[in-house]
């Protein structure tokens, strides 16, 4: 599903390049919770960008679905983006003002779902995260967790073929993020691909391979043993 | 995305900071508004214009002391208030023996105080001949107009308006009574019937009517006229008519060429081409000043996207992120540009459309007599709805193509 090849991503920080990927190279199958680790500043959320469309690399190849990114222009990006691809992000990132129904309707106001057909699809991707009763509540009244479910809601609403999350969990405390990432760990196990980066240890344990990330280079790519329940260590 | 979902999403954006839409459309509210009415009472002022002009009847002809050279808007000696004493007794005795000719009657008008009792009123005094009265149409509700005798014998009669004989008198019955005019006395024969204002803005209901040789000889020490005006036999076409009278006075004045004319012959025609001229001149360059503060509230308008498309930059990274175009942002906020333009058209044109037809009462209740007329363009107000919208993508699209060109991921991070 995902193919990366010597990726590479280079800034200008004023006058001064500055490489945040310095080579990077894997894959990740259909149906994989692949976690991707690194301290601050290492490339793992530029990596994440690129990898969920939302940025281009400037060497080497990314190909997601068998096309290449950089055969692609912009619009076809965004389309990618709507019908293959999920967001969820650390700060939420919802519409205050607007109802949870609203929120997640929002990508299918960039799809071809017919307007008669959006209504059961959002109330199927809101069920699907436990807040059916808070359908039309106001989304910036709702706690943290609520939050970040209805995120998951309005990143499944497309039925997308992989799901990004970068720091799910950061703004919450551990029973919601424990709550969000048994969502995540059911959606992978219905066969969702799952792309998720984090810097926390019990966090990306959720996932079934850790690839961690130092100086913009893979350093490591190891599939995670489950010797604890990785719950009862979230919330510990 | 969906027209009908654009302009869902721009019309809930809009809804949610009300106070800050109302503030940014009174811009656009005002402006229109403000072509509306200048429109209107520029529309209004011209129909009450020419509406007087074409009372005084399309068959009568002025002629005025003065030549004028030959531009359509170049104005007679006499209407510039040059005094020209070309118009003499001569040539109303020869026009009257025209045959296309059917009257031919004089005006000597003057500047007067009209005393009665304790009561002074500064007037204009008409001198005119007893055929004035069948010539313009005048008629008197008391009393009666004053008669070839009277001109020819130099009596001091008078016919006086209707506000005039209100304004001096009060209750009492004015025919009959004396009133004195630039230290002459006069006897009240006639009130004339309300006629409102008159060609020239003069309120013919606050006249005094005398024989012309009284004004003439013991008034003015004058012996030309202000105008001649001639009441055209209707079996003769006008240009005939102008034609006749233009070469009697030339042959009268001993000019041999045209351009030497030292008179002026309009006709209804002539004065309504020009009026209409002027005050459509008149209305487009108030609307053009009223449009003013139209710019001024479309920059308002883009300001205030400005701000708007900052403030949103965390959510224009949503909707990019989630498979939203460029072309998609940009629409969702041109969309809001035209609903705030347009909405503020609309109401604009509302109450435009309220503080004409105010105007209207107002002045029809505080002046009844000057036939206001209520105009409500419907030009002004597909302009007004064509000018708003247009408003709105002009002034909306440099804040919408800031927004479609915001990058994703700055956009997501922005504080």
């Amino acid at each position: 599903m995902i193919e990366v090849r010597d990726m590479k991503k280079e800034y200008l920080e004023g006058e001064t390049p500055t490489l945040a990927l310095a080579g990077v190279s894997f894959t990740i199958k259909k149906g994989e919770f692949v976690s991707i680790m690194g301290p601050s500043g290492s490339g793992k959320s530029t990596l994440l960008h690129i990898l969920s469309f939302l940025d281009r690399p400037t060497g080497g190849s990314y190909t997601f679905l068998g096309k290449g990114i950089n055969e692609m222009d912009d619009r076809e990006l965004a389309h990618v983006r709507n019908s293959d691809m999920g967001f969820i992000f650390q700060s939420f990132n919802l519409l205050a003002r607007l109802s949870v129904y609203d929120n997640v309707e929002i990508p299918l106001l960039y799809s071809n779902v017919a307007p008669n057909e959006r209504k059961a699809l959002v109330e199927e991707a809101v069920r699907s995260v436990g807040l059916a009763e808070k359908l039309y509540s106001e989304a910036g009244r709702l706690s943290g967790g609520q939050k970040q479910r209805v995120a998951i809601a309005r990143a499944l609403v497309t039925d997308p073929n992989v799901i990004f999350a970068d720091e799910p969990t950061g703004n919450l405390d551990s029973a919601s993020g424990a709550q969000v990432m048994e969502i995540l760990e059911g959606l992978h196990k219905r066969g969702r691909t799952i792309v998720l980066v984090t810097h926390e240890t019990y966090t990306a344990e959720f996932a079934n391979r850790i690839l961690r990330v130092r100086d913009g280079l893979l350093e490591s790519d190891t599939p995670v043993v489950k010797t604890r329940n990785s719950k009862q260590e979230f919330i510990k | 995305m969906l027209i009908q979902d654009a302009f869902k999403t721009a019309t809930r954006s809009l809804t949610h900071g009300k106070m800050r839409s109302i503030l940014t459309m009174l811009g656009i509210v005002i402006g229109i508004a403000s072509v509306i009415i200048l429109m209107s009472i520029g529309n209004s002022a011209q129909s009450l214009i020419l509406n007087q002009v074409q009372g005084i009847g399309s068959n009568l002809v002025f002629i005025l002391p003065g030549g004028s050279t030959s531009g359509k808007f170049s104005s007679p000696a006499a209407a510039q208030g040059i005094v020209v004493k070309s118009l003499k007794q001569q040539d109303v005795e020869t026009l009257s023996r025209e045959p296309s000719i059917t009257a031919a009657t004089v005006e000597v008008r003057g500047q007067g105080k009209a005393i009665f009792g304790d009561n002074d009123v500064r007037v204009t005094y008409d001198g005119v001949p007893e055929n004035f009265f069948m010539v313009r149409n005048f008629k008197t509700t008391d009393g009666y107009p004053f008669s070839q005798s009277d001109v020819q014998s130099f009596n001091h009669v008078a016919v006086i308006g209707s506000e005039l004989a209100a304004t001096l008198f009060n209750n009492l019955e004015p025919v009959g009574k004396t009133i004195r005019l630039s230290n002459t006395t006069f006897r009240v024969v006639g009130v004339l019937e309300k006629k409102g204002t008159g060609p020239g803005g003069v309120n013919q209901d606050n006249i005094v009517i005398i024989p012309f040789t009284v004004a003439q000889k013991q008034l003015l020490g004058t012996d030309y006229f202000t105008d001649i005006i001639i009441s055209a036999n209707p079996t003769y076409t006008i240009d005939f008519v102008k034609s006749r009278i233009a070469s009697i006075l030339r042959q009268n004045h001993n000019i041999i060429s045209a351009n030497k004319d030292d008179f002026t012959i309009q006709t209804q025609a002539d004065i309504l081409s020009i009026l209409g001229t002027i005050t459509s001149t008149l209305t487009l360059f108030l609307a053009a000043i009223a449009s003013i503060s139209l710019i001024v509230g479309g920059i308002g308008i883009m300001n205030i996207m400005l701000v708007a498309v900052t403030e949103r930059t965390r959510e224009i990274g949503l909707r990019k992120a989630v498979g939203a175009t460029d072309k998609d942002i940009l629409e969702q906020f041109l969309i809001e540009s035209v609903l705030l333009t347009l909405v503020g058209g609309i109401i604009g044109i509302l109450g435009g459309a309220l503080v004409v037809g105010l105007l209207y009462f107002g002045i029809t209740a505080f002046s009844p007599t000057l036939g206001w007329v209520f105009s409500f363009p419907l030009i002004a107000v597909v302009l007004g709805i064509g000018v708003s919208a247009a408003a709105g993508i002009g002034f909306g699209i440099y804040p919408a193509r800031q927004a479609g060109k915001k990058n994703p991921i700055d956009a997501l991070r922005y504080e």
